[in-house]
């Protein structure tokens, strides 16, 4: 065959100006821009704003909605929807203080009670991950529609949990656990460190593995996924799991934070999650977005959430600011090139 | 010349989706080496077809033979790795993911060791590779790290030939792979096909346009409402009279 018959692939080579206009088209790159920004002004409103104590703070408070965002990630490139995160924070959080607070009736060991208390939130997690999974590729229920019941049912189960146990107060009283959270190494508390490295591994696991690859390839085109023979349906599954695991283990995290299990603790969590992975640049229409991005997002959020606080501007505008990001970011997204799901 | 073992045998496949019959006892042969043309008007069962040969769905009746061996595949996966590549209508690729992860999407390369045990991806391997094996079948792709969003039509689609062309070890099915490229770009893929002939595979070709299926084909199955109504080297069509017998004006005329 001669050589040009062939198709030669040619579209706009790299240079170094597109390279420029790559990263200014770059969310991650102007989330990173808005993050400086944001704390050079909260620090020149108040110097206070950069000590340890308050980083303590900004690092824990960003821990807890890191993992729940993360799992939502692994949905969300999925091409799927976890509204059901805040609700499993609760009754993991309630299920997880009742186990624990009998253990030390029976005068357990504080590490063994922590270590079974995480475990067990994490199992009940991933069980409501698992009917999240059936609802969605056996009964062929819609993301939404089927997580949205197990938001609704997990919060009455966690109310109804907590009324059994201790008459609809927090479960159990652990202020050992409390102290224990609060130990920090610098500016990370000990839960912190164990987030942050659960965060660094699911960022490989995304971004490095044959896992993480269907997970993108899924979300991008399904069909094309499954003509080469991926499982599509199982894999689907198993984000819903690993999405329901990390979410009891945010319950574990807010036990140790509060010493107990209370059925109100993940309330509207899962709002915050989907705006921290929409913020960071994910397509909720799946196949988009990178990890860094997601923990840039809930790092954005909780600095605001911080930082507005820190400089006495009432909590509620906290919320209309969140809502100009989420704006922002999608504005961003409908002005990027898209190659839609058609090929 | 002495008759040659068939690749590909479809005998008596009938399907048909509740009370519709999509096929009706469909048979034919292919050879390799050969390409062969299927055409149809819509609704003649051409995609229902492909389906069957690739795993997507199961006939209700009939057999498919394969190099002589009878094959009952159950998933896309069983037909692929028996040896069959299909490119479907305007979806074969993730458009977010690179072109070197869209060529091995499936059939990933996996870093050596313990690394590669743990699930972790060579994707240096991967994006060198790809280019070498479209590069092989007549396609250079000066880019690689460029996800499938940033190519254009045809592109997307030299690239998507391109992979079923380099995986594929015995039969290929494209169904209508030069759909809404420009007439420039539907010739380059036309010659992609005549590389994978060279190759000595078997090319199952399905488009609506007729001068691309009387230039490519050796040969013409021709389907009507689930049936296959003409079977012939494609040297005794005419534009004119495979017209007539896909539409079936052919019989009325006698």
């Amino acid at each position: 065959m001669p050589e040009n018959d062939r198709p030669v692939l040619t579209s706009s080579p790299e240079t170094p100006r597109n390279r420029v206009r790559e990263i200014l088209s770059n969310q991650q790159f102007l989330l990173f821009v808005v993050l400086i920004a944001l704390m050079t002004y909260f620090y020149s409103r108040n110097h206070y704003f950069f000590t340890v104590g308050e980083f303590q703070n900004i690092f824990t408070n960003f821990s807890g909605y890191a993992l729940l965002a993360v799992g939502e990630m692994f949905v969300i490139v999925a091409g799927g929807i976890d509204l059901s995160v805040g609700s499993t924070v609760a009754v993991s959080g309630v299920l997880g203080a009742w186990v624990m607070n009998g253990m030390m009736n029976g005068h357990g060991n504080q590490f063994w009670v922590l270590t079974v208390g995480t475990l067990i939130c994490g199992l009940v997690g991933a069980f409501v991950g698992f009917l999240n999974a059936l609802m969605i590729t056996k009964a062929k229920l819609v993301p939404f529609v089927a997580t949205l019941v197990t938001l609704s049912a997990g919060l009455g189960f966690a109310l109804l949990f907590a009324q059994f146990f201790n008459s609809g107060q927090p479960v159990g009283s652990d202020p050992a656990a409390a102290v224990f959270s609060s130990k920090a190494i610098w500016v990370f508390t000990y839960p912190a460190i164990f987030v942050i490295l659960i965060v660094i591994v699911a960022g490989i696991v995304l971004h490095l593995t044959k896992y993480g690859r269907y997970t993108y390839a899924i979300g991008s085109n399904a069909f094309a996924a499954r003509a080469v023979g991926i499982n599509v349906q199982r894999h689907v599954g198993s984000v819903y799991i690993l999405s329901g695991f990390l979410a009891g283990l945010t319950g574990m995290f807010y036990f140790m934070q509060l010493g107990s299990g209370a059925p109100t603790s993940g309330d509207g969590f899962e709002l915050t999650a989907i705006a921290a992975v929409v913020i960071g640049g994910a397509s909720l229409t799946g196949g988009r977005g990178r990890m860094s991005g997601t923990v840039l997002g809930v790092f954005v959020l909780t600095v605001v959430t911080f930082g507005l606080v820190f400089i006495n501007v009432p909590p509620a505008w906290t919320q209309i600011v969140v809502g100009g990001f989420i704006a922002l970011a999608a504005t961003l997204q409908s002005l990027r090139p898209s190659g839609r799901k058609s090929v | 010349m002495t008759e040659r073992d068939a690749i590909l045998e479809v005998r008596r496949i009938s399907k048909s989706y509740g009370s519709v019959q999509a096929l009706t006892e469909v048979s034919f042969k292919a050879f390799a080496g050969e390409v062969i043309g299927l055409v149809g008007d819509n609704g003649a069962g051409k995609s229902t077809l492909i389906k069957a040969l690739s795993g997507v769905h199961q006939p209700d009746s009939g057999e498919i033979f394969l190099d002589g061996v009878h094959h009952d595949w159950k998933s896309p996966q069983e037909a692929i790795d028996s040896g069959i590549e299909t490119l479907y209508q305007d979806s074969g690729l993730a458009p977010d993911l690179t072109i070197g992860s869209n060529v091995f999407l499936g059939r990933e390369i996996m870093k050596k060791g313990l690394l590669g045990k743990m699930g972790f991806l060579d994707q240096k391997a991967m994006e060198a590779e790809a280019l070498e094996d479209l590069a092989k079948v007549g396609i250079s792709v000066p880019i690689s790290r460029r996800t499938v969003s940033q190519l254009s039509g045809g592109q997307r689609q030299a690239v998507a030939i391109g992979r079923a062309i380099s995986w594929a070890r015995k039969v290929i099915l494209l169904d209508e792979p030069t759909n809404h490229l420009g007439a420039r770009q539907a010739q380059e893929v036309l010659s992609v096909i005549e590389e994978a002939k060279k190759r000595g595979l078997c090319v199952i070709f399905i488009s609506h346009t007729l001068p691309h299926v009387l230039q490519v084909t050796d040969r013409i199955v021709v389907m009507r409402l689930g049936q296959v109504v003409k079977d012939a080297p494609t040297s005794e069509f005419t534009a004119e009279s495979l017209l007539a017998s896909i539409t079936g004006l052919a019989e009325l005329q006698g």
